[in-house]
């Protein structure tokens, strides 16, 4: 007989037997559950189900517990929430892997770094390119300039070098990037004004087509590209590749106008008129000045590279140079210096090498061409004696450690010294020359609301202009979540949603081989493979880019060398999924994480038992549905864990009907492929 | 010494006298007693006085011996019933004790089916097979009697469920997995007096027409096993297994050592040859039990008490006790105390009665009892005046438990005893239900973290938080229970709490890693036993402590003639 009982408030019928889960999803009311599976004997064991009867003040699990006539259950109290958000995070807490691979999570544009590489590792670069240009729409740039911040997070740095990731996005694009043309939906009649056509402003452009709404780029110079035109030399990034970048963008059908710059011949409230949003894109292009007496008398960094830019990397040579700064603007200025004949060029950074914020990779193929670097120098005074520069300078040594975490450099009383030089570049910084009327924050950039990249209603800004002078990932990255929001708000469009929940291993830095899991058997064990520089002789004096794209051969053969470190269940999680709907955050409750422990011995299944929930679903399923019994828990407390008889692997009794797998509500059983 | 001879000699030869060297003392005995009959006995509980002998005179008098040593002197001193080592019941404690369930325990045969027919033996059953098994439900009832595994359900009650249920087969479970570290009063009893609980067990099959019996005994216990066997086939033997014309079966099964498994659901998961872990209930084993029949699970001592309540009927049975709790209870007593062993005693007895006048702890010397083992809650001796009974104990945040009692001396941190006691519940965790898997993880991870030093105000925020949370949120009495000495020992020692993770400091100067030794030059006779001793050598030439180096191992202590060295609080030196 069918009885009535009251859930959150509403009466619902339980037919006989029914479970309060069971009544509840039939009456569409969501109670999460990790171990409750239809098909098997109850196991009451995740407790994230827990409903609290009303009356008693007593938590049940609603998987198990039946309602009784009239009874109140809460199903979303703020007692229920907490204690399932409680159950939940205690699960977060021992969860042992990776549900993202830290490649993928350093990605400041959160390129599927690994679905790419695993692309490319089957030759498939077609493939690998499409799956690229869902985060990257500059694969041609920025596979050549990018500071790889996901090679630095590899895990392939716990024994030897990383895989050489940024050289698929180069071969991928090199291969395919003329030919592949992205389906484009129908246009919703919407558009978009953006400001700027550097990477932030191509990237707003290029995702807002790919949702149906049509950008016009409005642009100063007479060429886009923004700072990989003006800043980026020739030698890192033919201006031929980034033409044939940019011819894309015209087939994408996104319209730019050049000549147009704010506060001169445009202004933001009329593009308000004329366009249903507008995104400020308009970068960093102001140098700092080096702060010292007659810093006049210095050629801003980016003031020099935009104009051996501008006229086709023919520049007279500028003589004895002093570049003062230790970033990548100031080895893309003692680089360009070389290559412009310059006799001797030296880099004045005011700490030591190892703060230096330049990429180490351009710091020795800076000093392979012959620059000198000389540290512990800062600038006191600039002046001009005849036709020379005279710059007197400072010794300096180390202090504490600043802000930032590096040391800070002090002075050396009484150890200024003159040098003389033809040409004095200053390369110590950019800011935002802010447009009129916009909003400014403390760092002088641009400010947007918190979270988003939004100024105001209709009004959004991107890239350097927001965050400060960053890399071309970054920029794009930040084109892209304007893009996205604009769609939202002009659309309606829903929009994926982000993952907010994200277990790891932890840094490689802390981990060991040991410490890994293996999906492959075939993990390459050999070195990274290494680029092929053009002749020093001719990187010193011409601008042909330095290194050749890697062959098709060796790129592949860096695939197999990755370990593939995401969650073969990354995709549907139910752990993760219910954390994300529940607030949780894997840090919540610390301590110690399930050990390392998988088994690969079967050719077709994985077993990660640090993932395992010790649900018993599939002890269950195996036993009850398949009939079988292959599997079982063993040991207690914390090291609880599900095993084969006698720790012997999958026996060849097993059918591989992956119903252990289907149930599985975590990734702790898993088909050794990768969706 | 009177005239009397010999008639009989009784070595007590209970787990806990073969453990201090009784069995090597029977043989001796046996060996020079001529014709005088050396039997081998039960538990008298008092395990501070093994191996004990008893001297049975034909006058009918007695005398006990204690620290009875297996060489010549020893025994010729009890084969002339000499003056040595006799053994007097301390007084103060006889005044208290009430021996009823434990009456035989160290005075019969526990192999012999004749001694305990002699004593009164399956009189309890005899009287209910003369009564209609509604009238021996009512009888129990009457006693008030309530489960002594811990739970505490009114027997009664318990029985009447499964009588009333109509099925091909109904189970009786006798729960003899007594897991709780430091109680053996189920061991005690099923070694000393095996027909007892097996008598209790037949009166209730008879009662609700249970016809499958069975001991679920941990394998730790053999002796118990062996005695039960015997007294099961002894049982055949006599026909007893016969009542109501109905035939029963009474199995006994070895439980492998989990905690868990003490649990009914658990347990009865086990004797199904499953994994023992628990499920939810409803239904609750009355309904479903053992391969879906109706079961009914009874604790040993439970069991134990049933024949006395047939005998001198339920209402005589109930004179004894509170309100709420009727009968005696037996408790193990350990910890820092004079007398620890067995003791039986009538509900509502305080606890000062029981530690200090039973068993004989140093008032100055006793900072709190934790009752109920590793699932109960330690009480502070300024609540001593507490009666022990199910409900009062209950609101101290503590429980009877099944009737484990460890005095806490005032030099025990109760940190590290929560500690100590949640490292226990957290590996015996069945690790099925997340909060008790991981809860219990998590917050015996906190209290390693306090003891060591390297706490944070925000872990007492963190055991406090979770603490309720595994209460709720797990299945059975292991999960439910496991945060009790916590919450118990932050109820009434916050401050102990505080000074760790705050100051890092331990007060009772026990957890080596908040504490420093120190040497006071002024009572030092520089014998140099602690520069001999010392594994590490972190004491100087000049006798000065190098604590960076010292382990805390305490041998310097330990060896120092006048006690010149003493443990102080870190950085104190």
């Amino acid at each position: 007989m069918s009885i009535e009982f009251v859930l959150d408030g509403r009466t619902v019928t339980a037919e006989p037997g029914q479970t309060i889960l069971e009544v509840a999803k039939a009456n569409g009311i969501y109670i999460p559950s990790l171990c409750r599976e239809e098909r098997i004997s109850k196991t009451t064991s995740c407790f994230v189900c827990v409903v609290r009867d009303k009356k008693s003040g007593r938590f049940l699990p609603s998987c198990a517990a039946m309602p009784s006539p009239g009874q109140e259950v809460e199903v979303s109290s703020p007692e229920v929430l907490e204690m399932r958000r409680t159950a939940l995070n205690l699960l977060l807490s021992e969860h042992s892997g990776d549900c993202e691979a830290p490649c993928t999570l350093a990605c400041p544009a959160h390129a599927n770094v690994e679905e790419y590489v695993r692309a490319g590792r089957k030759g498939e670069f077609l493939e690998s390119l499409k799956i690229i240009k869902e985060r990257i729409p500059l694969p041609m740039t920025i596979g050549r300039v990018c500071p790889r911040f996901c090679e630095k997070q590899c895990r392939r740095n716990v024994y030897g070098k990383p895989v050489a990731i940024n050289e698929f996005k180069r071969l991928a694009a090199d291969l395919y990037y003329d030919e592949y043309m992205e389906e484009l939906p129908a246009e919703t009649g919407k558009k978009v004004a953006i400001v700027g056509g550097g990477p932030a402003g191509l990237s707003t452009a290029y995702y807002l087509r790919r949702n149906g709404v049509a950008a016009t780029i409005f642009e100063m110079m007479p060429r886009a590209g923004g700072m990989t035109r003006y800043g980026i030399p020739e030698y890192r990034l033919p201006k031929a590749i980034l033409d044939r970048e940019l011819a894309h963008y015209e087939k994408l059908g996104v319209k730019f106008v050049f000549g147009r710059k704010l506060g001169e011949n445009l202004s933001i409230e009329e593009l308000l008129k004329e366009f249903d949003a507008v995104v400020v894109a308009v970068g960093c292009w102001r140098a700092s000045g080096m702060r010292c007496e007659g810093e006049e008398l210095a050629t801003p960094g980016i003031d020099f590279l935009r104009k051996v830019a501008e006229n086709g990397n023919k520049l007279a040579n500028p003589g004895k140079v002093i570049v003062v700064g230790g970033g990548n603007t100031a080895m893309d200025c003692v680089r360009t210096s070389v290559r412009l004949g310059s006799p001797e060029v030296h880099c004045f950074y005011r700490r030591t090498e190892a703060e230096m914020p330049a990429e180490k990779l351009e710091i020795n193929e800076a000093r392979e061409e012959g620059v000198i670097f000389d540290f512990l120098v800062a600038p006191v005074k600039v002046e001009k004696r005849g036709d020379k520069l005279v710059m007197t300078c400072r010794k300096m040594e180390l202090g504490e450690p600043d802000a930032s975490g590096r040391r800070k450099p002090v002075e050396v009383p009484g150890s200024d010294f003159e040098v003389e030089a033809d040409t004095i570049i200053g390369a110590i910084g950019q800011g935002t020359i802010v447009p009129a009327g916009l909003p400014t924050n403390r760092f002088r950039n641009i400010e947007v609301q918190p979270g988003t990249m939004k100024i105001s209603d209709r009004l959004y800004a991107a890239g350097d202009c927001v965050s400060g002078a960053a890399t071309v990932v970054e920029s794009v990255a930040g084109g892209r979540q304007a893009a996205l929001e604009i769609v939202n708000a002009l659309t309606g469009q829903e929009l994926p949603v982000e993952h907010t929940v994200y277990v790891s291993r932890g840094k490689w830095q802390d981990l060991k081989k040991s410490d890994l899991v293996f999906l492959r058997d075939d993990v390459s064990e050999a070195d990274r493979e290494q680029l092929d520089f053009i002749p020093l002789e001719e990187r010193k004096t011409t601008f042909r880019e330095v290194t050749s794209t890697m062959s098709r051969e060796k790129v592949m053969k860096e695939g197999q060398r990755c370990i593939e470190c995401s969650c073969t269940d990354k995709h549907d999680c139910k752990l993760r999924k219910h954390a994300e709907c529940n607030g949780c955050d894997p840090e919540a409750i610390k301590g110690a994480r399930l050990p390392v422990s998988y088994d690969i011995r079967h050719p077709l299944i994985i077993q990660d038992r640090g993932k395992c929930i010790k649900c018993s679903t599939c002890v269950k399923i195996c036993k009850e549905v398949v009939n079988k019994t292959l599997l079982s828990p063993k040991k207690r407390g914390f090291y609880t864990c599900v095993g084969t008889a006698f720790d012997k692997g999958f026996p060849a009794s097993c059918s591989e009907c992956g119903e252990c797998i289907e149930a599985c509500p975590v990734g702790a059983l898993d088909w050794r492929i990768k969706k | 010494m009177s005239d009397a001879k010999i008639k009989k000699i009784r070595v007590g030869v209970a787990s806990c006298g073969i453990a201090a060297g009784a069995e090597a003392v029977m043989d001796l005995l046996k060996k020079e007693a001529g014709a005088i009959p050396v039997e081998g006995t039960g538990c008298l509980g008092h395990c501070y006085a093994e191996p004990m002998v008893e001297v049975l005179l034909d006058n009918g008098e007695s005398v006990i011996y204690r620290d009875v040593k297996a060489d010549e002197k020893a025994v010729r001193n009890i084969l002339s019933v000499g003056p040595e080592n006799r053994f007097e019941i301390p007084p103060v404690r006889k005044a208290k004790e009430l021996v009823k369930v434990l009456a035989l325990a160290g005075r019969i045969d526990p192999t012999s089916f004749e001694d305990y027919v002699a004593n009164g033996g399956y009189k309890g059953l005899e009287k209910a097979l003369a009564m209609t098994s509604a009238e021996v439900i009512d009888e129990v009832k009457l006693s008030g009697l309530r489960g002594r595994g811990g739970g505490g359900f009114p027997t009664g009650n318990k029985w009447g469920f499964l009588a009333a249920k109509q099925a091909d087969e109904k189970i009786l479970i006798c729960n003899a997995d007594e897991g709780d570290p430091g109680a053996f009063m189920d061991r005690a009893l099923m070694e000393s007096a095996p027909h007892q609980v097996l008598e209790g067990m037949l009166i209730a099959a008879y009662a609700t027409g249970a016809t499958k019996l069975f001991i679920y005994c941990r394998a730790e216990y053999p002796m118990a096993i062996k005695h039960l066997k015997i007294a099961i086939a002894q049982i055949y033997e006599h026909k007893l297994n016969v009542v109501a014309g109905r035939e029963l079966e009474i199995i006994i099964k070895e439980g492998a050592g989990a905690f868990v498994c003490g649990e009914e659901t658990a347990l009865i998961a086990s004797l199904e040859g499953q994994r023992g872990t628990p499920r939810f209930r409803p239904p609750f084993p009355t309904d479903k039990g053992w391969m879906g029949y109706p079961s009914m699970i009874n604790n040993v001592e439970t069991f134990g008490n049933i024949p006395l309540i047939l005998r001198e009927g339920g209402a005589e049975f109930a004179k004894v006790g509170t309100e709420g709790s009727k009968g005696t209870k037996i408790f193990a007593l350990a910890g820092d105390l004079k007398y620890p062993g067995l003791v039986e005693v009538p509900m509502g007895i305080t606890l000062r009665e029981i530690v200090f006048d039973i068993g004989g702890a140093d008032p100055e010397k006793v900072k709190a009892v934790q009752t109920g083992g590793p699932s109960g809650g330690c009480i502070p001796v300024e609540l001593f005046d507490t009666p022990v009974d199910y409900d009062s104990l209950k609101k101290l945040g503590a429980i009877m438990g099944s009737g484990g009692m460890i005095v806490i001396g005032k030099d025990r941190c109760m940190v590290e005893t929560a500690r100590y006691f949640l490292d226990f519940t957290h590996r015996e965790s069945c690790g099925k239900c997340t909060f008790c898997r991981v809860g219990t993880t998590r917050m015996y991870e906190t209290l390693e973290r306090n003891v060591a030093g390297k706490g944070e105000m925000s872990d007492i925020e963190l055991l406090e938080n979770l603490g309720p949370k595994i209460r709720m949120g797990s299945l059975c009495g292991l999960g439910q229970t496991a945060p009790n000495p916590v919450l118990a020992t932050l109820r009434y020692y916050r401050h102990e709490y505080e000074a760790h993770v705050r100051d890092h400091q331990c007060e009772a100067l026990q957890c080596n890693a908040l504490v420093d030794l120190k040497l006071d030059q002024s009572k030092c006779v520089k014998c140099k036993l602690c520069i001999k001793n010392c594994p590490v050598g972190a004491i100087s030439d000049d006798f000065v402590i190098d604590n960076t180096k010292c382990t805390r191992c305490n041998t310097c202590l330990d060896m120092c003639p006048k006690k010149a060295i003493r443990r102080v609080k870190k950085g104190s030196n």
